[in-house]
């Protein structure tokens, strides 16, 4: 008896399913970003399918034929008490609510053995009990309905791969026997943090190593250092550091930390002062792929600090790093500087990282802002409206610092939106979308752009029109999600410039209405340069009615350089878009190679994967040879 | 000598003194029976004043060749369609030839075929201009309202135009001048680049006319607002523009006072009093005791059309009120029509212990850029305007006329919703 009989039986509706096939895979489940803590069976149980986001992508298999009824899929179902947390991260970020998802999985599982179905049970495999052996029973398995919750990842465009093993080592010892006897047995093997990677790199047929297990994190204050394990990721060592008054420079919240340095280095606002590749690591150790152990500061071992301008084999797993630790000051605040065109944007920024004002900054899209600051894709739109086209921005800076460079940018003569005004427009946001005194802005800006910015006390009539309030801004979300919502933005760190950068919650939201892909560039931060690249980028999209728009870019090495994302969006249920964006992804790296052969200084993501230890001048300068 | 009444209430509109009403019915027949009169080149047609104008030169029966551009996904024949439609005509398609043409570039930007087609004698009216004040947009300021005048003045001259009329503004003189005559005008200190450029704009006029034997004239007229018979305007700009953002920012309050409890509003003073008007203390700082020299559109228009009846060659005119507004009026009227009162006029510099609460920084900002015609207190001259048209005399902006203006633009929105339902440009 198939699984897909039961659908009736187990009351599911398209729209459940659909939900679970929309799942983005960012993990965001796997931590505890709004402070509600986090389904309580994942931690316990390691494998990804013990997490929403595994329930998740289970259910969609079962559905759709891709897994068996198997213990561990009964175990994943019983392992769920329908607490609800997910639907408050998942909603956050992807305004989907998995919980009925949850619900269905345990109902289909019923109506299946109800009915008779049989649980399957995987056979014998002496590979999987050398692998039990070293990392022991509970951490590894060849269960096809676990297995198959590490058969995808955030790419949109990748193709889904379903591993034969998947295996969570607990030690550096473990992944060093693990590695020695996927040499033996000729089984290939693929590292994996919290599968947050957005450009599919994290798939494989043979072993999957979930390094998860792996947590250390200990801090060594008085070197200014933390040693962290390859299983930690960016929000819970922001917290820990946070904790200790210091900072550190992470990826996304979910994102693993080694695995991020590992794959392309920190790509973040920070960068402007931390730098970006082997800036930011001190030491780090290596489980190469024959077993033996090695770590950057060895003299003899192998040179991850240099840096070649093409694919590249793994060098291994990283074990353990040992990471800067960054001050903090206690005026540290954010404001936003609205730009009429891109090339103002890329200029100020520019100007910013040269004379060292504010410690992280970052030009950033409409859309980027946009959907960070609405809880709802419908306020997202009107956001994007608002700010976009009746208010003249094609971007924004973002600059965070102390009061002294807050003081800089005030005596520079900026228009900004310093940290009051962000909070009155993000909790007023829902009235922003609709006031006639947006008009008045207009006016104000006909002979200066945003010059109204400047007018003393606009924060505060700003704050009298749109009476930024938890509530008001809760009104917008699902009624069920409203109380929760409330106290939510309540918390001051919700509108925090500062905190929401810093532990990477304003990037979250961007791919809510559709997945994405990131073109990922560090080069030159010259306008003519970027605007060309933008100009196909986008011409290449339009033509295949792809979603498009400029992402974030952030100065490097005093303005020198830049990283530099462009998005392309695509819906993940949608075959024809994705192959679309296949297409689309292929002319692009045809561009790069274009315009990277005549400059000889762009750097695609793609060649720094697994580079990302290296020192940054030679990621940023190392000769490229010119066509 | 028929003026105008200083009430204005019932009086006639200066448009109805030239044109009576068997005149246009005779003008309306002429156009409907193709037989097109003298034929006129006009550029800005999409504007403010060139939309009047062209407006009313259909009516009467001429030919109108409108060069411009297309802007915000229309074309200039759309964009000319929709100003027809708000005038209520629709001409022949003898009588009216659109062409988009870039004047910026030689030939117009047109190919030689097409430009040599345009090439036949007409009366030209160069409207077309930039103004913006802003410092920043210099470049483009310069570009538009000067160095357009190149190519136009060559197609006068490719067309054997048998007259140039330039149309400018009265505030070319500098703002310290007390009485300014129709003369030509020295370079000096300007309040803005829109100042600057049209004054620049005159001098490039009266030497390229001379060197072509071309005859011209200047028009200087002074800020223009609606219809001061009917209220209708189909731009809202310059006094609107203050007036309207009085409104939104009156209305913030009246929603915080009225839906949010009003702390927000006590903070600053402001509250509403029993009989509904809202006290909103509003300082406008202003340097000296001035003048808002104002005409309506209906004035400019019958000024404008008696100068292209009989013109003068080398003749500058100053279309403005021999009474301007004081602030401290034009304060008045905004306190009644809005239902508010507390606006007040402050002379002198600003004390250096004020904390304006936000409404008065906003509004002040937003005034910063009008500030020199606030407190202007220059005088114009209209000695030629006299000679040739002694009848037609600026009205007073009285209460009633700005009330009927503003009326009219409430109720099309500013301009947002026109009131047949078309979109309308503010701008």
């Amino acid at each position: 008896m198939k699984a897909q009989e039961f659908q009736e039986a187990a009351g599911c509706t398209d729209e459940v399913l659909s939900t679970a096939h929309n799942c983005r895979h960012y993990a965001m489940c796997k931590v505890d970003f709004l402070g509600n803590g986090v389904c309580a069976s994942g931690p316990q149980r390691g494998f990804v399918a013990f997490y929403p986001q595994g329930h998740m992508d289970l259910y969609a298999a079962l559905r759709d034929g891709g897994a068996p009824v198997t213990s561990g899929a009964l175990a994943v179902a019983d392992s769920c008490d329908l607490c609800g947390k997910c639907d408050h991260q998942c909603y956050f970020v992807t305004e989907l609510r998995p919980t009925r998802v949850m619900r269905a999985l345990k109902e289909h599982l019923a109506a299946y053995l109800q009915a008779g179905g049989r649980v399957e049970s995987e056979a014998e495999d002496p590979v999987l009990a050398r692998i039990r052996e070293i990392v022991g029973d509970q951490w590894a398995t060849n269960d096809r309905a676990i297995a198959v919750t590490y058969s995808h990842d955030p790419s949109p465009i990748a193709v889904p791969k379903l591993p034969a093993y998947v295996v969570l080592p607990g030690s550096a010892e473990e992944v060093a026997s693990l590695l020695r006897l996927f040499k033996e047995t000729g089984i290939p093997w693929t590292a994996r943090g919290n599968g947050s990677n957005i450009l599919g790199f994290e798939l494989g047929e043979g072993a999957i190593i979930d390094l998860n297990r792996m947590r250390e994190m200990s801090f060594d204050e008085k070197n200014w250092s933390v040693r962290v394990g390859p299983g930690v990721s960016a929000f819970e060592l922001q917290s820990a550091a946070v904790a200790r008054g210091f900072r550190v420079h992470v990826a996304e919240p979910a994102a693993l930390v080694l695995a991020s340095i590992m794959c392309s280095g920190i790509l973040s606002l920070f960068a402007t002062s931390y730098g970006t590749s082997a800036e930011g690591v001190l030491d780090a150790r290596f489980v190469a792929p024959d077993g033996s152990t090695f770590s950057m500061n060895q003299k003899q071992g192998p040179n991850l600090f240099a840096f070649a301008p093409a694919p590249q084999t793994t060098p291994g797993i990283c074990v353990s790093a040992d990471l800067k630790l960054h001050p903090k000051t206690d005026d540290e605040e954010g404001a936003l500087i609205p730009c009429s065109t891109l090339a103002a944007g890329l200029e100020l920024s520019r100007e910013l990282a040269q004379r060292r004002i504010g410690f992280a900054v970052g030009v950033l899209g409409i859309e980027y802002v946009a959907s960070f600051m609405a809880p709802t894709q419908e306020l997202a739109n009107q956001a994007k409206q608002v700010f976009g086209e009746r208010l003249g921005m094609a971007c924004l800076v973002l600059v965070l610092g102390d009061r002294y460079a807050m003081g800089s940018l005030k005596q520079m003569g900026h228009p900004l939106i310093d940290q009051r005004l962000f909070r009155t427009l993000n909790l007023g946001l829902p009235h922003l979308a609709s006031a006639p005194w947006l008009d008045l802005l207009t006016q104000l800006a006909l002979d200066e752009p945003f010059g109204y910015l400047k007018a003393e006390g606009f924060a505060e009539l700003a704050e009298t029109a749109l009476a930024p309030s938890p509530q008001r801004l809760a009104r917008a979300v699902h009624p069920e999600l409203r109380e929760f919502h409330e106290k939510l933005y309540a918390r001051p760190e919700l509108t925090d410039l500062v905190w929401l950068n810093m532990f990477r919650i304003t990037s979250s939201r961007i791919g809510r209405e559709k997945h994405f892909f990131p073109i990922l560039l560090y080069l030159p931060l010259e306008a003519g340069l970027i605007e060309e690249l933008c100009a196909r980028f986008q011409a290449i999209a339009q033509s295949r009615g792809i979603k498009h728009e400029v992402g974030f870019l952030a100065p490097i090495d005093s303005g020198k350089r830049c990283i530099f994302e462009y998005d392309y969006y695509v819906d993940q249920c949608d075959a024809g878009e994705i192959e679309r964006v296949r297409e689309a992804v292929g002319a692009v790296a045809a561009v790069i190679d274009e315009v990277g052969a005549r400059t000889g200084t762009l750097r695609w993501m793609r060649y720094v994967l697994y580079q990302g230890f290296c020192r940054m001048e030679n990621l940023l300068y190392t000769e490229v040879p010119r066509g | 000598m028929r003026r105008f009444l200083k009430s204005a209430g019932k009086s006639e509109s200066p448009l109805s003194l030239l044109f009576q009403r068997g005149e246009r019915e005779a003008a309306c027949s002429a156009a409907g029976n193709r037989h097109a009169q003298a034929k006129f080149v006009l550029t800005g047609a999409t504007g403010f004043l060139g939309s009047h104008l062209m407006a009313e030169l259909l009516r009467r029966g001429h030919a109108v060749l409108a060069l411009g551009r297309s802007a915000g996904g229309s074309t200039l024949q759309e964009r000319i369609a929709r100003q027809l439609d708000w005038f209520g005509l629709q001409p022949a398609s003898e009588q009216l030839q659109c062409v988009e043409a870039d004047l910026l570039k030689p030939h117009l930007g047109l190919a030689p075929a097409a430009y040599r087609a345009l090439c036949r004698p007409a009366t030209f009216v160069h409207l077309a201009s930039d103004t913006r004040f802003a410092a920043a947009n210099r470049a483009a300021s310069l570009a538009t309202n000067v160095g357009s005048l190149a190519a136009v003045l060559d197609f006068a001259r490719d067309c054997s135009a048998p007259f140039f009329h330039y149309v400018s503004t009265a505030y070319v003189f500098p703002a310290e001048s007390a009485l300014c005559r129709e003369e030509p005008v020295a370079l000096g200190e300007f309040a803005n680049i829109y100042e600057e450029s049209k004054a620049r704009a005159e001098l490039e006029v009266i030497s390229r006319c001379r060197d072509l034997a071309l005859p011209y004239s200047i028009l200087r007229p002074s800020i223009v607002y609606g219809d001061c018979q009917t209220g209708r305007s189909n731009s809202f700009t310059a006094l609107y523009h203050h007036v309207k953002a009085l409104e939104l920012i009156r209305d913030i309050y009246l929603n915080d006072l009225t839906n949010q409890g009003g702390a927000k509003s006590r903070l600053s003073g402001i509250e509403r009093a029993p009989d509904g008007t809202l006290k909103l203390p509003l300082r406008i700082v202003l340097p000296r005791k001035g003048h808002l020299n104002l005409i309506p559109i209906d004035f400019f228009l019958a000024a404008t059309l008696q100068i292209l009846s009989a013109p003068r060659p080398d003749t500058i005119y100053h279309l403005t009120s021999r009474t301007p507004s004081t602030m401290e009026e034009l304060a008045s009227f905004c306190e009644n029509f809005l239902g508010i009162e507390g606006i007040e006029i402050c002379y002198g510099a600003e004390p250096g212990n004020w904390r304006p609460n936000p409404a008065e920084a906003l509004f002040n900002k937003l005034i910063e850029p009008y500030r020199p015609y606030l407190s202007d207190t220059r005088s114009f001259d209209s000695a030629n305007l006299d000679a040739v048209a002694p009848e037609i005399v600026a009205p007073t902006l009285s209460y009633p006329i700005f009330e009927r203006c503003m009326r009219y633009a409430v109720e099309v929105n500013w301009g947002a919703t026109h009131r047949n339902g078309s979109g309308f440009p503010v701008r």
